[in-house]
Parts: structure tokens; sequence; C-alpha cells
């Protein structure tokens, strides 16, 4: 089977006016103006077979969002080439677009001033749906949302969750094979971010698409991809599964006890490295190939009441790969 | 073609509900439209009294000037402020995503106005003109039809020139300055303040060869009755059909060659 996606040493290079700070500065750059260039993307390839869902990760300015935009075709390329649902993006015209959407989690395309329903309409008229399938989209998208009292009221007076739920409605309706979701949740309480979440991961399974999303929250990544791409200054580091990265970059592993009797520190460093211990509580970290051995060990020799096993939080991990690629 | 009708239908029905929401701002607006026309009208009636000035007495001022308000409703166009923004703030991003050109919802947007706004200025007319003699045209309703096919170009013209000219975005952040010095010039090579013919021949040639005069002089005078023979009409139409295609073309190649320098800011 054909990949959704394939991206093949994409690069973007943006031209960027500098100028020094103050009048003198204004002055020079009006009358001698300065460029620099800016590599947003360096020689980016990779493949994102249909029904994946793939998150990018990287810290503010990394490339994500860039990569997204040419793959979605808003962008044209400075170098390289990709196609998505079997299109060169930047020149796919009307066809391409119908098998894509973009929802952008700090831009909105729903009519601000009217109820949502207006903008699902115009998306009909747009998209041209034919009405009998638009009517059955836009039920199943309402229902799995849980946007029926939300119809009515403008935009302007929905919560950002609910707007986002409604962004997603507006840009579902036409049955997109591929999704790109750059920063679905942002701004959103926990409740709304996992109401997202649990639509998206619903969404693709009944429906099949891809799903490719950029996105700051760790919660979104881990409880979404199979699979990680990182990008740095540009560069992609890494693309696999999270667990193999957690593997590869951090070789401990976690474990947490809660202690019914006092132990000294001592007693418990002779098990692994202690991060924390606040009796009852203590936190050890172990060669990740000894962590079965030394937990086994910990409920051999000493009063433990509870025990587990876990890897270091995603955070540190994703952190340790931006160090290391700096 | 059935798909584009529902398409448009669909677009101008949003602008028009998105303009009902904001009515007291249309209206602020066309008070300032029509205050232009308004006070200029008010300073050449003073200037005319009882006699007359290049052969316009107090009454064909009357009819000049509320034909350019109503052609001005028509045919105004400010989209270059907005293509401004949707470039600079990346508020065109969703809008490429679209199956369709992002130049629809402009269009529709200025269609769904100036139905309104160009509806209430004929209304306030023919009112007037119920009651004001002065502000009577002619009853021809030929001259009427040539009128509305001369505004329909103008407004094409004003349209795809403020909109080609909004896509300069793509590589400055001038354009509303470029706007301005555009409305400037056009207040008096357009017919906006006096008849084109009260102007120094030398400037009446040299507007003659820009668009300011077919955006607005052209159909206002098909209207007053100042266009006459045949050759007037053509040469007037003809150049009109040559700036709309001339903008529409600028319009084209601004817009291929400014989506490859797009940097899709802000999300």
């Amino acid at each position: 089977m054909t990949p959704a996606v394939v991206a093949e040493h994409l690069d973007k290079v943006y031209r960027v006016k500098v100028r020094d700070p103050g009048l003198g500065g204004a002055l020079r750059a009006l009358v001698h103006p300065r460029y620099e260039e800016v590599r947003a993307v360096a020689d980016v390839s990779f493949e994102v077979g249909r029904g994946e869902i793939v998150a990018f990760l990287g810290p503010n300015g990394a490339g994500k969002t860039t990569t997204l935009k040419m793959l979605a075709g808003l962008l044209y390329p400075t170098a390289g080439r990709a196609s998505v649902a079997g299109f060169t993006p930047w020149t796919g015209g009307a066809a391409f677009k119908r098998r894509i959407a973009l929802v952008l989690g700090n831009k909105q395309q729903l009519l601000w001033d009217l109820p949502p329903e207006e903008t699902f309409q115009l998306n009909q008229a747009i998209y041209n749906i034919p009405l009998p399938l638009y009517r059955q989209r836009h039920d199943e998208l309402v229902e799995l949302l849980g946007l029926g009292p939300l119809l009515d009221k403008p935009v302007r007076q929905l919560s950002l969750g609910e707007r986002m739920k409604c962004e997603l409605t507006a840009a579902l309706l036409h049955g997109p094979e591929i999704l790109f979701l750059d920063e679905p949740t942002l701004g959103l309480d926990v409740i709304a971010q996992e109401s997202i979440r649990g639509f998206l991961e619903t969404y693709r399974g009944r429906f099949g698409a891809t799903v490719l999303l950029t996105s700051h929250y760790m919660a979104d990544v881990t409880a979404l991809a199979s699979r990680v791409l990182i990008i740095n200054r540009g560069r992609l580091l890494y693309d696999g599964a999270l667990h193999a990265l957690v593997a590869r970059l951090s070789p401990t592993k976690r474990i947490e006890v809660v202690l019914g009797d006092s132990v000294t520190r001592d007693r418990l460093a002779a098990f692994g490295e202690v991060q924390s211990f606040q009796f009852p509580n203590a936190t050890l970290d172990v060669p990740r190939e000894e962590a079965t051995v030394a937990s086994a060990r910990l409920l051999a020799a000493l009063p433990v009441l509870d025990l587990s096993i876990q890897d270091p939080p995603i955070e540190e991990v994703i952190r340790t790969a931006f160090e290391d690629a700096s | 073609m059935r798909v584009w009708w529902r398409r448009y239908a669909a677009l101008v029905r949003s602008a028009w509900l998105v303009d009902l929401q904001y009515p007291a701002a249309i209206a602020i607006w066309m008070v300032w439209n029509v205050t232009e026309p308004a006070i200029a009208l008010g300073i050449w009636w003073s200037i005319a009294g009882s006699g007359t000035v290049q052969g316009y007495a107090r009454d064909d001022f009357v009819r000049y000037f509320f034909a350019v308000t109503l052609i001005n409703q028509l045919t105004l166009a400010w989209d270059a402020w907005y293509i401004d923004r949707w470039v600079r703030e990346g508020e065109l991003n969703f809008r490429l995503t679209r199956p369709i050109s992002p130049v629809h919802e402009a269009v529709s947007d200025n269609i769904a106005y100036k139905l309104r706004t160009g509806g209430a200025a004929l209304v306030l007319w023919i009112a007037v003109a119920c009651f004001w003699p002065a502000a009577r045209l002619a009853w021809d309703p030929g001259r009427w039809a040539l009128a509305a096919l001369a505004a329909v170009l103008a407004a094409g013209i004003r349209f795809f020139n403020g909109y080609a000219t909004g896509l300069l975005a793509f590589w400055t952040t001038r354009v509303s300055a470029l706007m301005e010095l555009q409305f400037g010039i056009s207040l008096f090579l357009s017919g906006r303040i006096a008849p084109l013919s009260f102007l120094p021949p030398a400037v009446v040639s040299v507007a003659g060869v820009l668009w300011f005069p077919y955006m607005l002089a052209f159909p206002v005078e098909i209207l007053t009755g100042a266009v006459h023979t045949t050759a007037d009409y053509w040469h007037g139409f003809a150049g009109q059909v040559a700036w709309l295609v001339a903008w529409w073309l600028l319009y084209v190649l601004v817009w291929h060659r400014g989506l490859k320098r797009y940097g899709a800011v802000g999300g």
C-alpha cells in the first residue's frame, strides 16, 4: 500500500530582514536593507502510512509547523518534494484540498459572529458535499463531539474547548482522509483536552484517517501517537515509536515504593540510585535491564507496601533528546 | 455551473448574515461615504450661485453628486485592507486549504455589501427626488442600463485594483499606504470632488490613460447625461474593459508569485 504522506529532503529557507535598534538602525535599514536566511526546515524526509497517527515534537521554532504547512500545501518548499494522498501539496489544487483538512489551534475558520451551524452549511456548499452525505456526517460529528446545545449559539459566545470541537467538525464534514492538526488542544483545560483526544482516537478508528499533529502537550502525544518525529532546528532527529525513544535515551527505569516501616536511606541505596526519599515514599532509578531483579530484591528485603516500575517522565526524555542534539 | 451558483449563494448569504451583526458600523461607514459628496455639492452649489460653472448649474451639480454617491457605493472596494491582514496575520491559511480560491469569498463579500449599501443609496436618491425636482434624472432607461453596465465594470476595476494591491502584502507592509495614496489621487482623477472636465486639459489627458476615471467618473457621466456620442461610449467602455483586464492580469500574476513567497505566519 502506498504511504499517505511522503516527504523527501524537504527544505524551507526564509529570507528575513534584519535591522539594528534605534533611529540610526531604522535609517540604515531604509538605505541599505540587510537580509538573513533562516533555514526553518532542513533536509527532512519521512513517510506516514495510511491510518497512522504521527506526532511532531520539538521546541518552539523547531520547524514542526512549517513542515506541516508544506504538507498541507500552504507553503512552497525551497527544495525537496512531497506527496500527500498522491498529490504534490502545493500544486494539488482543489482535488487535493478535498482530501485533507488543516486545523490550527490558534486560528479559526468559524464565522465569529454566527452560530457554528452557519460555517458548517457554508462548507457544505464550498466542498460541494451531497446533502444526504452532509447530513449523515454532520449528525455523526455532532453526536461524537456532543455539539447539540452549541449549534445555535454565536461562536464568540462559546468557550475555547467548544470552539475547537466546532472547528474540528467544520474541518471534517467533507470527509478528509488526512488530517493536519497544529496544536489542537492549545489553551484548553484538562477536561477539554481529554475530550478532543478521545474524539480524535474514535474518529481515526472509525474512518481510518491518517493524522499528523503537532502539540506541546505530551499527554496528546502519548495518548494518540503510535510514532513520533522529533524535529529541532529544522532537522529530523528521530523517527520511530515513543517507547523505543524512551528505551534509547533513558537507560534507567524508575521504581517507586511505599514502605511499611522506616528504613535508612543507605539501605535503599543498595538497590539503586535514590532520587527522593521521604518516609514512607521513596523513588529509585535502576538500570533498565535490572529493574525486575531489583524490584524482587526490594520486595524480599524491605517492608514494602506498594511498588511500581515506570519509565521516567516523557518530558525528561524529550528534553534529553533536544539536549543531545544541541 | 450549478455548483458555483450554490457556492456563491452560500458565501453571499454568510457575508450578509455577518453584516447584519454590525448594522451601526455599516450605517456609519455609509454616512461617511455620503458626507464627502455632500460637502463637495455644498461647495459647488455655493460657487455656482444663480449662474453656471463650466456649463454646470446648481441642478446639474445636484444630479452629479447624487450619481457620485450611488456609483461610489456600488463600486467601493476595501479588500486591500482585508487581504493585507489575511497575509500578515496568517488568516489566509485556512482559506488556502479550501478547494476554492479566496478571491471568491472577497467577491461575495462585495456583492453582499453593495446590494445593501447601493440599495440604500438608490432608495435615498429616489426618496429625495420625489420632493426635490433638481435631483431627478431625465427618463432614459437605455442610458440607465448602460450606466449599470459601466458601474459593474467599474466595480470590477476597483475590486481587482484593491485585491492586487492588497496582495502586495506578500512583499511589503506598506499596503495601506499604497491604498491611501491611490485614494488621494482618485479624489481628483476619478471625479469625486468635481467633474473631470473641471480639471486642466493636461491633467485630464493624464487621467485618461489611468484607471481612475473608469472606476467612477465614466458611469456617473453616463447617468447624468454628460456622455453623448457613440464614440464617447466606445472609448469609455473600451477603457473600462482594458483596465479591468489589466488589473485582473495583475491580480493573477501577483497571486501566483506571492503564494510562492508566503510565510503562512501566525498559525
